[in-house]
């Protein structure tokens, strides 16, 4: 498979001939779902963890550990999901060739994967009230505070790595060095970070304590 | 023709979007059930399962790519499927009395 640039004076812009096995895919594409799949794997294997303590484990919440905020977890997927919009339409735009459009709507994902953070710091830390770390659920102390804690910050570390990614790609889109095939690279990253959130939020924060 | 496409794009992931948060309520509404503490999880499993085929499908698209790609992606992802429920199994038959 080889790429062909469709404009002579553009390099970076080309088009992938047609594959018999993965048609139009570039071999970007075909990299970044196989890192998605290994990266799934990663997080796959956390949750087993968390299922198997949990399973084994008759007194999940110790006594003075406060419950996750279910109402918070879904605030934060639904800035998740309106995230995963947003960059669809940054994909749409820059397929229209609108550079304009397209920053506008990374600037937007970005700044909801921050806010994503920001809510992520405040469940952690407190900022209006007090965290889950100062009303008693401390890391290392029991197998629901390490889970919680472990999971949740390798998933914080993807979408900070989004947002750092996004950021990249904004500035690359405003010096006219970005494609659309990169755009939509940056798409499935973001994506699959929230695709894990939805597991991740079912898994730890909706599961009732039986 | 290919604005048509763009447009009916736009409208698929406005309607994806709407779906995936009304599942989100669901899961949150299923999850206030007392009691019936098996089906409560077997149902949120269910509906967060439903929540990540959305999510491939249409925003990640992968209905729109070739067969290899999609068996490609999809066939690794069942073998943690498969652990997952040999856990379960071992995790029952080990209480079994």
């Amino acid at each position: 498979m080889q790429a062909v640039a469709a404009h002579g004076h553009e390099p970076r812009a080309v088009v992938w001939p047609q594959d018999p096995q993965f048609a139009t895919a570039s071999a970007g594409k075909i990299a970044m779902w196989i890192f998605l799949v290994s990266d799934a794997f990663a997080f796959f294997g956390l949750l087993l963890a968390y299922g198997i303590l949990r399973g084994e484990t008759t007194a999940w919440h110790h006594p003075g550990e406060p419950d996750l905020s279910v109402v918070l977890g879904a605030l934060l997927t639904a800035v998740l999901i309106a995230s995963s919009v947003s960059m669809i339409f940054a994909y749409d735009a820059a397929l229209r060739g609108d550079r304009r459009q397209t920053s506008i709507f990374l600037g937007l994902t970005a700044s909801l994967g921050i806010a994503f953070l920001i809510g992520q710091y405040a469940e952690y830390f407190g900022i209006l009230h007090p965290g889950l770390s100062k009303e008693g659920l401390v890391f290392g102390r029991s197998a629901y505070a390490s889970t919680f804690y472990v999971i949740t910050s390798f998933h914080a570390l993807h979408v900070f790595t989004g947002v750092v990614y996004i950021s990249i790609t904004l500035l690359r889109n405003a010096l006219g060095r970005a494609t659309a095939g990169q755009i939509e690279l940056l798409g499935l990253f973001w994506h699959f970070v929230d695709l894990i959130w939805i597991f991740v939020f079912t898994l730890l924060y909706l599961i009732p304590v039986g | 023709m290919e604005e048509a496409a763009r447009v009916s794009q736009r409208k698929r992931s406005a309607i994806t979007f709407l779906v995936l948060l009304a599942l989100t309520i669901l899961e949150v509404a299923v999850s206030q059930i007392a009691g019936h503490h098996r089906a409560v999880v077997t149902a949120l499993v269910g509906l967060a399962i439903v929540q990540g085929i959305v999510q491939i499908i249409y925003f990640m698209h992968l209905r729109w790519e070739s067969r290899a790609l999609r068996l490609y992606v999809l066939v690794p992802l069942a073998f943690p499927v498969i652990y997952a429920l040999v856990l379960i199994a071992d995790g029952i038959w080990r209480r079994l009395p």
